[in-house]
């Protein structure tokens, strides 16, 4: 491979990366908090593709000997896969199906600990996974008779509807997901969503046994429930 | 007439463009496709940020730090200077991919040799974002910690006096364009080093994510739910998944500790192996090192990595299992 294409790739590689942080897209196979470490490296790899570049023009210019003979092998054109890969295909988020191990996703070897007050309002979005600690670990009651607002995607769970929401820890590799099943009249409604529809919920989640051990799925008593447009950041 | 490859690239980045909504519909419309191409696109660009920082302070550690200069550093006696290099593991925070070209830079024949691999296998199981995570992935047990922390320096010791009691510079087959010969200014040393190191590790870490994605659709998941009370074969599956799933350091023990059906003991060993040897590490380490050198380094690395995990653990976390 040349040293041309060589430096072709590097700036490619270094172009998507910056495309699919500033679209946003990078969310679906990494941490938001990735971002600005993504604009650095972005702006990493294009500079040394243009430095590159434009040293070798010049010392062609100059008709400096072309010391730049490939060290590289054929496997450098693999880097046009993930160019492809990200910039052509973009691929969705992921499908609750792929998480690594099902159903949970939290420690149950927590310690049970007062967790901090929900917000002020009337019905407050508590974010699944968050939903499942509480119900498992909190001390202090926090989810006791109080209105909440959950956002997920339905989960058919055998019998049972649930809302779930994939959790990514580093990147979309790792991801597992976290739920919550829905109790209540309002339950049947869900059920007649097929798999993977988004919905909001209104509910008070049922008191469970509280015992530190999240492999239990809490169950939310839904008072209202409407089917809304899939968020932008996919994972929880 | 010889065709200019630039042009081979610009063509087949065309012939991508137009075929682009096409290749979209068909991943889209496969739920293993599109879940296999979401994780190569997280292993890939997870590592990104990681490997550039690596190249980027390989290639200033190049110019800056030279052969004698690290002798002089490093304490004289073997043993001392191979535990040196595993604490000051500690001092580079991220994941596994950067780790990689860094310690291909600083590779010499003897003793500076198995500190730089020392090192390899060290930074990116014990830096500070890798301890916190865990922590935080396993509350209340700090032991767990404990026990990472100490399989994973015992393994790059080993692995360190191992090679260089056994290791052979010849299989070292990759040679990296060396930086002093390059004439001219230290930024054009810096630009060629680097340019150098994030090309050829990135292009392996290609294969190795594309065969992470690809198993992570193929392992089922009952895998993970026949292993409760089985000590040695949870620890054997532990260690082999750690291998296929190819996680990075710092999100590993989430997984680990999501997965309450499998001992403590075996996913202690998951956590000490995948940040030393996993299926994308391989192909860095042919693609920096050569094919001679990851065939011997990797299995050795993955056996001392599963024994250490696994007596650490017995000892530690002992009757917890």
């Amino acid at each position: 491979m040349s040293r041309e294409s060589e430096n072709t790739l590097l700036l490619l590689i270094g172009l998507a990366t910056g495309m699919i942080t500033i679209t946003g897209a990078f969310t679906r196979y990494v941490k938001p908090a990735l971002m600005p470490w993504l604009y650095v490296t972005a702006a990493v790899l294009i500079g040394l593709a243009l430095a590159a570049m434009i040293d070798d023009v010049r010392r062609r210019a100059n008709h400096e000997g072309h010391q730049g003979h490939s060290h590289a092998n054929l496997v450098t054109w693999l880097l046009l896969l993930p160019v492809v890969v990200l910039i052509f295909i973009t691929p969705p988020a992921l499908l609750p199906q792929a998480s690594v191990p099902s159903v949970r996703t939290v420690p149950t070897e927590a310690l049970r600990r007062p967790f901090a007050p929900l917000p002020a309002g009337r019905a407050p979005e508590v974010p699944i996974p968050s939903v499942m600690l509480r119900a498992a670990q909190d001390s202090a009651g926090t989810l006791n008779d109080r209105l909440i607002t959950v956002v997920g995607f339905t989960v058919h769970d055998g019998d049972a509807v649930g809302l779930g929401r994939l959790v990514v820890m580093c990147c979309a590799a790792d991801a597992q997901l976290a739920q919550v099943h829905l109790g209540g009249a309002l339950a049947a409604e869900a059920r007649r969503y097929p798999e993977y529809t988004w919905l909001r919920a209104e509910g008070i989640v049922q008191p469970g046994p509280a015992n530190g051990d999240s492999s239990v799925i809490p169950t939310l008593e839904v008072a209202a429930l409407a089917e809304i447009e899939p968020p932008e950041d996919a994972y929880a | 007439m010889r065709i200019d490859p630039v042009w081979v690239v610009a063509a087949v980045v065309a012939a991508f463009a137009l075929l682009g909504t096409t290749l979209r519909s068909v991943v889209y419309e496969s739920v293993e496709l599109s879940t296999a191409a979401t994780v190569f696109a997280g292993i890939f660009v997870q590592a990104l940020p990681f490997l550039a920082l690596g190249v980027t302070l390989s290639a200033l550690l190049a110019i800056v730090v030279t052969p004698d200069r690290l002798a002089r550093w490093l304490p004289r006696r073997p043993s001392a200077a191979v535990l040196t290099a595993a604490v000051s593991g500690a001092a580079l925070p991220g994941c596994e991919c950067g780790s990689v070209p860094l310690a291909r830079r600083q590779f010499r024949d003897g003793v500076l040799g198995s500190a730089a691999l020392t090192f390899m296998l060290a930074a990116p199981a014990i830096n500070p974002i890798v301890v916190v995570s865990t922590a935080v992935a396993f509350p209340g047990q700090p032991l767990m910690v404990v026990a990472r922390v100490a399989a994973s320096l015992l393994t790059a010791v080993v692995m360190g006096l191992a090679w260089l009691r056994w290791g052979r510079t010849e299989w070292i087959t990759r040679r990296l364009p060396p930086v002093c010969a390059e004439q001219g200014p230290r930024w054009r040393m810096f630009v060629e080093a680097a340019r150098h190191d994030f090309l050829v590790a990135s292009s392996y870490l290609v294969i190795g994510a594309a065969a992470a994605a690809a198993l992570h659709v193929l392992v089922p998941k009952w895998v993970f739910e026949r292993l409760s009370g089985q000590l040695l074969l949870g620890v054997l599956v532990m260690a082999v998944l750690a291998v296929v799933l190819a996680l990075c350091s710092e999100g590993d023990a989430f997984v680990a500790a999501g997965l309450t059906m499998v001992p403590l003991v075996p996913r202690l060993v998951f956590l000490v192996v995948g940040p030393a040897i996993d299926i994308k590490l391989f192909a860095m380490q042919a693609g920096m090192f050569g094919r001679a050198f990851a065939v011997r380094f990797a299995p050795a690395t993955f056996v001392v990595a599963t024994a250490m995990g696994t007596i650490v653990g017995l000892v530690v976390l002992g009757s917890g299992w």
